[in-house]
């Protein structure tokens, strides 16, 4: 069963940002469309005809499925629920995937999905595709250092890179470098989802588009692909969040069933939990000036520095 | 033969641009066009509006051209505000402005051929048979040279559901360096179909020109038909078209200010705006049977009478007061959105000036013009109100004058309904005399609106000119965009609230 936890990621991410978009609708004054609009508009996508640029070459047609491939690969290393036995890696067949979880391949399979999906967006050959990639990339090397360090504090503190065992630790209280690290780390969550601050994810003015920038030419199947795997995508970071900092309520060794759904249940709450916050910041806030953006993201570089600094002197 | 505050002066055609330019420094240019008037008098006419700053008066310069000789010197050169109607004129009439610096058409897109719409003797069949779709477009956009520049074409087709329109960014990076729109992609022909509807019928036309302007547009023309025919119409009827210009303004200027939050992606304050700005529109649809207001203006008065319905506007109003200043606190409270918009999209007044601009963007700029101030009419002239300026000319301030002006609205609504309005709805209008001519004109939401009318022998308009206040503030857009950041031009764009239908006649 552990080794099927990333099916929940699989099939829920839609889930999640139905949610989000219903809470914003809710805080927004607006009725907002049914939970379950993300599934419905994947069908709706699958079903299309789609529309290539005369431009694009096979690049424009690998990106969905390198990007779609990246994320699922991703999630399978990540402990939804249950981190399983000790780790001792897929080959040697003991425990699950989660073996393989480290947070380092982690990050980077889902930078190889993010350079495809430049790729793509420049291969469309459209201004705004390029534009789109260019931004794109300028917010990734912003947002990558402080992803990383707060990433590196979590592990220091655990002794491991290895999620399972950051999972599993669970003796991971809150000290004050657990708490910049998070403030860090959920910046560049808001950054890597596309959302505002930095990114407005229901706008339909093309001059100010990041993410929906590079998708623009893409249609029909190819887009419900990259669609489904900015779900996913945002719903691996939500887990990694509550992997890294809330590691309560996870499954551990030879859990007995009743234990795993309960797990789940507590997963499900944290997701929820993020999808309130998330959808709390997009509705307080307006979108940061482009050029603004090295400010906020240098300041979760900062905070994340300073979470490293302070575990090193006071040692949790 | 015209209304008292015009004043026609006669120029020969080689002082004209002289002239111009000497009227151009202590007044303002409202517009200017020219009409077909060879069944009058066997020539073409151009003519210039100006009106002195602080003075009620229209001084009219006007010269005579003769249909074998349509070139005259450009006054583009020494008042650049003309600039884009004279190329209107050139694209219309086919009269040239000589020297002018931008020798593209600007109306008639390349698949036009060499017809002149305006004319009289041009018909719409003949219109029709020039057009060529296959003909090749010649034209060519304003070229940046120079290391790092590449070009950004936005449009025609965009994201949103918005009209037509193309911009060609040169930047460098994010930042623009020179912005080079292309408009004019829908013409209507809609000064020409004034000719054949005739005057009572040009009410329900003008009320199409612009959908958030309908009653402003309506006022203007109905006012031009009237001092056309020489008649006032009643007290009671002016007050009912003071009340819905201001009403008018009011759904517009909150809801510019609720989509100036959508250009900052500031999701809150645009759902509130939107709220604030539909209770308006509701309240327009009980009052006239129109969220657009139309359907009230006729020439000569108007439908009906709103202030029968004075508690209903009372209460909604009360509440709407209420809810504005909530909004505005809000907004002004986060910091995230305002500080979007300081310093973003700057218009200085010199060039605001210099380029004719009008409305709240002007007033933005630092330039004291208010139509209903400067030349007072329907009951303006009886009520006490300040044209709201600020200095500083940035997105910003253009969403300050909104709210000043707003405010001043409620205010404006207020001393109308304390008053008593006598007299009838409805005047009648008597035969207008081949040849009179005369001007309306009002302060609509996005600034000053003009109508010039002139009567033909056939109880119909020789020439309808209709100037809206987009036509005059679209070319300022290149100027407040310059050295700003791409993805801040929606909302420099917003913060004009500039519309295409109201320029693309």
């Amino acid at each position: 069963m552990e080794k099927l936890q990333f099916m929940l990621i699989l099939l829920l991410s839609p889930l999640a940002q139905g949610i989000i978009k219903k809470l914003k609708a809710m805080m927004q004054g607006r009725r907002g469309t049914p939970v379950l609009q993300p599934y419905y508009d994947l069908a709706r996508l699958f079903k299309k005809d789609m529309t290539i640029p005369g431009t694009a070459s096979w690049i424009f047609h690998a990106a969905p499925y390198v990007v779609f491939a990246s994320v699922l690969a991703a999630s399978m290393l990540v402990p939804v629920f249950s981190a399983g036995g000790r780790p001792s890696g897929l080959l040697a067949g003991g425990g699950g995937f989660f073996g393989m979880g480290d947070i380092i391949a982690i990050i980077y399979t889902l930078a190889l999905g993010r350079f495809f999906m430049a790729l793509g967006g420049l291969d469309a050959g459209t201004v705004f595709g390029g534009e789109g990639s260019s931004r794109e990339m300028t917010v990734a090397i912003l947002v990558e250092p402080s992803m990383m360090l707060a990433i590196f504090t979590v592990a220091a503190a655990s002794g491991s890179t290895n999620l399972g065992v950051i999972a599993n630790s669970g003796n991971f209280f809150f000290s004050p470098a657990h708490v910049l690290a998070l403030a860090a780390f959920f910046v560049a969550v808001i950054a890597e989802t596309g959302r505002i601050p930095v990114d407005n994810p229901d706008t339909h003015l093309e001059l100010t588009m990041i993410h929906e920038g590079m998708l623009l030419e893409y249609s029909g199947k190819y887009l419900a692909v990259m669609e489904w795997a900015h779900y996913m995508k945002q719903m691996l970071l939500f887990t990694l969040a509550a992997d890294l900092f809330f590691p309560y309520g996870i499954a551990g060794a030879g859990a007995g069933a009743g234990i795993g759904i309960a797990a789940a249940g507590f997963w499900a709450g944290k997701m929820l939990a993020l999808c309130f916050g998330m959808a709390l910041v997009e509705s307080t806030r307006a979108k940061m000036r482009f050029f603004q953006l090295p400010s906020l993201l240098g300041a979760a570089f900062v905070l994340s520095a300073l979470s490293m600094i302070t575990f090193v002197m006071t040692g949790k | 033969m015209s209304p008292e505050n015009e004043k026609y002066i006669e120029v020969s055609a080689p002082d004209f641009s002289r002239k111009c330019a000497e009227y151009s420094r202590r007044h303002f240019l409202r517009m200017m066009f020219a009409a077909d008037e060879r069944e009058l008098d066997g020539h073409f006419r151009v003519y210039a509006v100006f009106s002195p700053a602080g003075c009620d008066r229209f001084d009219i310069l006007t010269m005579k051209l003769k249909e074998d000789n349509l070139s005259y010197e450009s006054i583009t050169p020494l008042v650049p505000a003309a600039h884009w109607y004279e190329r209107e004129m050139r694209d219309m009439f086919g009269i040239i402005p000589s020297g002018h610096p931008d020798a593209r058409p600007l109306i008639m897109h390349g698949m036009y051929g060499d017809v002149y719409p305006l004319r009289r003797d041009v018909t719409a069949a003949g219109i029709k048979n020039a057009v060529d779709l296959s003909r090749e477009d010649g034209y060519s956009f304003m070229n940046v040279k120079g290391e790092g520049v590449y070009e950004i074409p936005v449009g025609p087709v965009h994201a949103g559901i918005i009209e037509p329109g193309h911009f060609r960014f040169s930047a460098v990076g994010e930042t623009i360096y020179h912005l080079d729109p292309r408009l004019f992609f829908t013409h209507k022909g809609t000064e020409k179909l004034f000719e054949s509807v005739g005057f009572e019928k040009g009410a329900q036309l003008a009320e199409r020109i612009s959908g958030v302007s309908s009653f402003s547009h309506s006022s203007a023309y109905c006012m031009a038909v009237e001092r056309t025919a020489g008649i006032e119409i009643s007290p009671r009827a002016k007050a009912v078209r003071t009340l819905i210009i201001e009403l008018e303004r009011l759904y517009n200027h909150i809801g510019d200010i609720g989509n100036m939050c959508a250009g900052t992606g500031f999701a809150v304050g645009y759902a509130k705006g939107a709220i604030l700005k539909e209770e308006l529109m509701a309240l327009n649809e009980r009052l006239t049977g129109s969220r657009y207001l139309r359907g009230i203006n006729v020439t000569g008065g108007v439908t009906r009478d709103v202030f029968e319905d004075a508690d209903e506007i009372i209460s909604v109003l009360d509440g709407v007061k209420r809810g504005f200043k909530d909004f505005m606190e809000f907004l002004l409270d986060s910091v995230s959105h305002t500080e979007r918009l300081e310093g973003t999209g700057l218009l200085s007044r010199e060039i605001a000036l210099r380029m004719g601009a009008t409305g709240p963007a002007a007033r933005a700029s630092g330039i004291s013009d208010d139509i209903r101030r400067a030349h007072p009419h329907l009951s303006y002239g009886s009520l006490i109100f300040e044209a709201h300026t600020y200095l500083k000319g940035d997105v910003y301030s253009r969403m300050m004058v909104r709210r000043d002006e707003v405010e001043c609205s409620f205010s404006i609504i207020d001393s109308l309904m304390e008053r008593r309005h006598e007299g009838e709805l409805g005047t009648s209008i008597n035969e207008i005399m081949a040849g009179r001519s005369a001007l309306g004109y009002t302060e609509g939401p996005r600034g000053s609106i003009f109508y010039w009318i002139k009567a033909a022998g056939d109880g119909k308009p020789l020439r309808v000119k209709v100037r809206s206040a987009s036509f005059c503030n679209w070319p300022l857009l290149s100027y407040a965009i310059h050295g700003n950041i791409v993805p801040d031009f929606p909302l420099v764009n917003k913060s004009f609230n500039l519309s295409y239908s109201g320029c693309d006649l």
